[in-house]
């Protein structure tokens, strides 16, 4: 019995003996004890000590049970990371699928293994930023592993500690997972997900990359062909828009549809994609910002060619609101975050289960290189936003945060996560058999990997990752401002370009 | 005799139509009154509505209030627990979960238990601080007082996303962050002016004279103030309750700030997670969740409804 | 009950009241003991972060170098020549002063029309307080999908109405009824705030005041116009006043229905700041919006009282 229920029992006692004293009413009594449950149960839930807690969702039982199958790994975490039971870890991300699923898998097996805690905050992705940024200004320990979105990767390669140098590179180590296999993560990934400038930052975590989808039941009905350039693009949309196409239930059926919400990070991303298919890009070699050449105005001008070929709702459609129009059939053609791909083919949530079909992602009308380009920034019209977990250099329990980031990341946790439909980022798990045979058009479908796989390897664009970065492309900042401004025809090309350009430049200066 | 019969007659019609007269002018103002209350609860009977609706109903154009396809598949993951991917299984056949977050993680019940914890904590607490400070303010004659009061107005000025931040790193510093405890006290303090203004005006309307006969009693001036004058601001103390636990209900960003073990989170933080940039929005549980959120504080209300109209007057009315 | 005096609610049991002395200080007369729990605990929590962001609004945060530079008056500077601060006055001042006409218009008609009890008042007066009692975060999440362009209901009817069209719908298009968009869900959720107060402030009119100008031949527009409003005066200088000072800090709805846009058009202060502060990392700047979005409210508020004489 702890001190507060000893307090508790006292007190009704006392007001019991004084009830049969005839001291107090019965109503009094029964107030007095109620009140004493509650503020002393409310006292108790009031302690000032921090409650370590077990996570409340847990995964399906076939997949902790798979997991639990895992004998080599099981054993490991057995022997090593129960060296650090009782350790409590730490960490904040966003609130996606593969974070879900692998914080579903934790308390059955990580933490019944190691006996390490684990505390994994999941916000939307405005929060995370703001959150890392707190911890590292106050260089605090109160995250051990940080989710770090690709755009963040220069800003926060002084926080980290460099995994590969620590631990992966000291072969004798008993502290490496066996069978963890850093090599398998996707070669092309690492350098854009992980790295800057040649540090690893974090170990790959998530991909969302861009893929092209479009519905075959409108294109057999227009007898298109599906596009393979950047005018193809075009033209399907616009015949599609022409055609006034409605779906069963009466709504139109649009050319395409974006994820234009203005001012916010996602109309940066839609928007590189249009840039960098033209040729153009943030940066030149010298690392100057080159936003405002002709090559960005090609790109600038390609983008607004297509605006009036979306409902008007788009500028406040972010990327859930661009995936969930496509999802209840209201586009014909569009580039996107592959990620909501599988959520279209579930017949539960989507009208067009079965009838998008992802396809090639058009070839780019001009194209620079990641040569030509400075900050690790790589032209590709698929715009990736991947992620990475990062080991904090704070951490005051680094030895173990590294068990559980392996863990996290190791063959079989992704495989489980891909399983569920989210993107790998290990070449074993695309060949997984597991996640071949769901190549079908199904809830949560893996037909689309292959597209995934090609834009990983041959089409990916990514972000000028210089620290400030984050500054000038994030939500409410200058570059998805400016956009907004131009995709709403409040400012023209040439001016929304030139403010950019400035902010850029301005951004690269910093340091 | 005659006469008199018609008179009376007459005045009997008269009544009647009367009253006939007084029904009719009160069904059209029902009717108005009605319809009028009827558009501010539509988007809720939507939203239940759409708890229960399948994925693609939801977005039917014009909705469907009534005798629509139904589905339990919201309701029994968020209040009843079950892991979404069996919940798609036994809906699809497929051995997956959906492209959005839609795994797990939208069992809603403990949050809502969080969330009526820090709710009836800080307005208990509120209370507890409100009711002898309103009182005072209310009884005794003191240079500044209008100052004071506008001082306690005052730090209701703040943006909260500009309070949050320094408030975390005090949490931080004396190691309250994370806790029950420190959550608590960031919503008395959003509670506490309002709570405070709305208590001194219903004091106001107690005559002081009552105060005075209890201490010629023998009471002391707290003891007047415990006994006998509280127990005539009860209705002013529920309304009081049920506004600090709406504004208490609805907090955000304190509680994400201030909170980052999921487990002690409120619904409201909650709700955040189910839009998810690795899919849809995930509309069936906002709706299912959306819904449930409000039955704990309606129940309140329901309550103490009675006081609440008495208890809002704010002691304004007085001749 | 049992447990007595003082002990709960931690003021010490006072002993004598010594009416007419100088005051002792521990004693049941002395204001400033009843009042010091709400006043230390408010000026703890006040005081830091107001000393916090002023600080701040002198310095900015160098990313890089992870810490605060002494910067003078740059941000307050900045401040006076930023095109989109000073949008973001107007839209807020906009959103401010259009939600409160409409609320306070509305919250008396809907409070009047309770108040001549229609069949089903209890009832009524029970599902208005409903909006109430939905989350910001959630009500932001439900007029999201009821203001889509495509599948909103809400929309769909103002577009028959012919107050929107389908190109500039209530959320979307180049921005032109965004605000209108975001208006509506603070309406309906705030408006019942209104309503419950004035209903309150109604039922506490003595009966024989408003049976007094009936037998007097006034008819129901004059009683409501020359007997009850003017008893509600002090009743509504409140409600407005609670209204005012939450309507100057919006943000909830805004983050959630449009990230400030279409193209700015829906960026208000708070939001302004909190993308400053959160997203940008200009944590300089954003305390500065802070403290400008304080001492405004400070200054509304403090005009108001003086204005409307409000007394306490």
């Amino acid at each position: 019995m702890n001190v507060i229920e000893r307090q508790k029992r006292l007190y009704v006692a006392k007001a019991g003996e004084l009830l049969r004293k005839g001291k107090m009413s019965r109503r009094d009594f029964l107030r007095a004890a109620g009140l004493a449950g509650f503020a002393f149960s409310a006292a108790g839930m009031m302690r000032m000590d921090r409650a370590a807690a077990a996570p409340i969702a847990r995964a399906p039982k076939d997949a902790r049970d798979r997991l639990m199958a895992q004998d080599e790994m099981n054993t490991w975490l057995q022997e090593v990371g129960s060296r650090f039971s009782g350790t409590t870890i730490r960490l904040s991300s966003e609130s996606t699928a593969p974070s879900q699923i692998t914080s579903g898998l934790i308390a059955d097996n990580f933490t019944a293994l190691t006996g390490i805690e684990v505390i994994w905050e999941q916000t939307p992705l405005d929060q995370v930023l703001s959150k890392i940024v707190q911890d590292t200004a106050t260089e605090s320990a109160s995250n051990d592993i940080y989710y770090l979105d690709q755009s963040w990767l220069g800003r926060f390669v002084n926080d980290i500690t460099d995994v590969r140098a620590t631990y992966i590179s000291n072969s004798g180590s008993d502290l490496n997972m066996p069978g963890y296999n850093f090599d398998d993560f996707i070669p092309e990934l690492v350098p854009a997900i992980s790295e800057y400038q040649g540090t690893l930052v974090g170990v790959p975590f998530d991909i969302p990359i861009f893929i092209m989808s479009y519905r075959q039941d409108v294109f057999e009905q227009l007898g298109l062909e599906v596009p393979t350039d950047m005018p193809g693009y075009l033209a399907a949309a616009q015949a599609i828009q022409e055609a006034g196409l409605t779906n069963e239930d009466g709504t139109q059926i649009y050319g395409t549809v974006g994820q234009w919400r203005t001012g916010h990070y996602a109309l940066q991303c839609d928007w590189t994609a249009w840039l960098w298919s033209h040729g153009g890009s943030h940066t030149n070699a010298e690392g100057q910002a080159v936003i405002n050449d002709e090559a960005a105005v090609a790109g600038a001008e390609y983008m607004m060619a297509l605006a009036p070929l979306m409902p008007a709702g788009a500028t406040t459609f972010d990327w859930s609101g661009q995936g969930d129009f496509v999802g209840q059939g209201g586009a014909g053609i569009v580039i996107n975050w592959g990620e909501f791909f599988p959520g279209w083919d579930n017949p539960e949530t989507s009208k067009v289960a079965g009838l998008m079909m992802p396809a090639p992602l058009p070839m780019e009308a001009a194209l620079r290189t990641r040569e030509e380009c400075a900050f690790d920034e790589t032209p590709g019209i698929g715009h990736q936003g991947g992620s990475c977990l990062a080991l904090s250099k704070y951490s005051t329990n680094q030895d173990a945060a590294w068990v559980f980031l392996q863990w996290a990341t190791s063959p079989e946790t992704m495989a489980l996560a891909a399983e569920q439909s989210n993107t790998p980022v290990r070449q074993s798990t695309f060949d997984d058999p597991r996640i071949v045979e769901k190549a079908v058009p199904v809830a949560g479908t893996t037909r689309h990997f292959g597209e995934i796989l090609t834009a990983i390897k041959s089409r990916m664009g990514t972000e000028p990752h210089f620290p400030a970065w984050a500054d000038v492309s994030s939500t409410g900042a200058v570059i998805p401002t400016e956009l907004g401004l131009m995709v709403t025809g409040e400012q023209d090309i040439t001016t929304t370009l030139n403010n950019i350009n400035a902010a850029i430049q301005e951004g690269i200066d910093e340091g | 005799m005659a006469a008199v019969n018609t008179s009376n007659t007459d005045l009997r019609i008269a009544q009647r139509q009367h009253h006939r007269q007084q029904f009719i002018s009160r069904l059209l103002l029902t009717l108005v009154t009605g319809a009028i209350v009827f558009v501010f609860i539509f988007p809720i009977w939507f939203w239940f509505t759409a708890s229960f609706k399948t994925f693609t109903g939801i977005f039917q154009l014009p909705p469907q209030l009534l005798g629509f396809e139904t589905t339990d598949t919201w309701w029994s993951v968020v209040i009843g627990g079950r892991p979404y991917v069996e919940a798609v299984r036994e809906a699809v056949g497929a051995t997956a979960g959906t492209g959005g977050a839609g795994t797990v993680g939208y069992y809603t019940v403990p949050f809502l238990l969080n969330s009526v914890f820090y709710a009836v904590a800080s307005t208990l607490v509120t209370l507890l601080i409100a009711t002898p400070t309103a009182y005072a303010l209310s009884r005794f004659t003191m240079r500044g007082k209008q100052n004071v009061v506008f001082f306690i107005l005052s730090t209701r000025f703040m943006p909260a996303f500009a309070a949050v931040l320094p408030i975390t790193l005090i949490y931080r510093a004396l190691e309250i962050d994370d806790t029950r405890f420190g959550l608590v006290m960031a919503h008395v303090l959003i509670n506490l002016p309002i709570a405070t203004l709305l208590l001194k005006s219903f004091f106001d309307d107690v005559p002081s004279e009552l105060d005075d006969a209890a201490m010629v009693d023998g009471c002391t001036r707290f003891g007047a103030f415990w006994r006998i004058i509280v127990r005539y601001v009860a209705p002013g103390m529920a309304a009081a309750a049920v506004l600090c636990l709406i504004f208490s209900w609805n907090e955000f960003i304190f509680s994400l700030y201030l909170i980052r073990i999921p487990d002690l989170r409120p619904v409201s933080v909650t709700f955040a997670t189910f839009d998810s940039s690795s899919g849809g929005t995930e509309w069936g549980f906002l709706a299912a969740a959306g819904t449930a959120a409000m039955i704990p504080v309606f129940i309140f209300i329901l309550f103490v409804q009675r006081n609440l109209i008495r208890g809002l007057t704010l002691g304004a009315v007085r001749g | 009950m049992a447990h007595s005096d003082g002990v709960l609610v931690g003021t010490p049991a006072p002993t004598v009241a010594v009416a007419g002395h100088k005051r002792r200080f521990f004693s049941g007369e002395n204001p400033w003991l009843w009042l010091s729990p709400a006043l230390i605990f408010l000026l703890l929590y006040s005081l830091g972060p107001l000393l916090y962001n002023i600080y701040l609004s002198f310095h900015e945060f160098n990313a890089r170098r992870k810490e605060f530079l002494f910067v003078e008056f740059e941000n307050w500077t900045t401040l006076f020549s930023d095109s989109r601060f000073q949008n973001a006055i107007s839209i807020t001042l906009q959103y401010v002063v259009i939600a409160l006409i409409v609320q306070v218009l509305l919250g008396i008609l809907i409070a009047v029309l309770l108040d001549a009890r229609p069949f089903g008042v209890g009832l009524m007066q029970t599902l208005i307080i409903l909006p109430m009692v939905t989350a910001p975060t959630v009500a932001g999440m439900l007029f999201r999908l009821l203001n889509h362009s495509e599948f909103g209901y809400v929309n769909f009817l103002f577009e028959r109405a012919g107050i929107v069209t389908r190109a500039e719908p209530l959320l979307g298009g180049s921005g032109e009824n965004a605000l209108l968009g975001v208006l509506i869900v603070e309406v309906w959720q705030w408006t019942p705030f209104v309503v419950l107060i004035v209903l309150a402030g109604l039922k506490s009119i003595p009966t024989e005041v408003v049976e007094a100008s009936q037998v007097d031949g006034a008819n129901w527009w004059q009683r409501f116009w020359r007997i009850k409003l003017p008893l509600l005066s002090t009743v509504l200088t409140i409600a407005i006043l609670f209204r005012l000072v939450d309507l100057f800090r919006v943000f909830d709805y805004v983050v959630i229905l449009t990230s400030g846009g279409p193209a700015l058009r829906t960026e208000s202060l708070s939001y302004y700041g909190y993308v400053n502060t959160f997203q940008q990392v200009n944590f300089g700047y954003g305390a500065t919006l802070g403290v400008f979005v304080m001492v405004l409210v400070w200054v509304v508020a403090f005009s108001y009282i003086r204005i409307f004489r409000v007394k306490w």
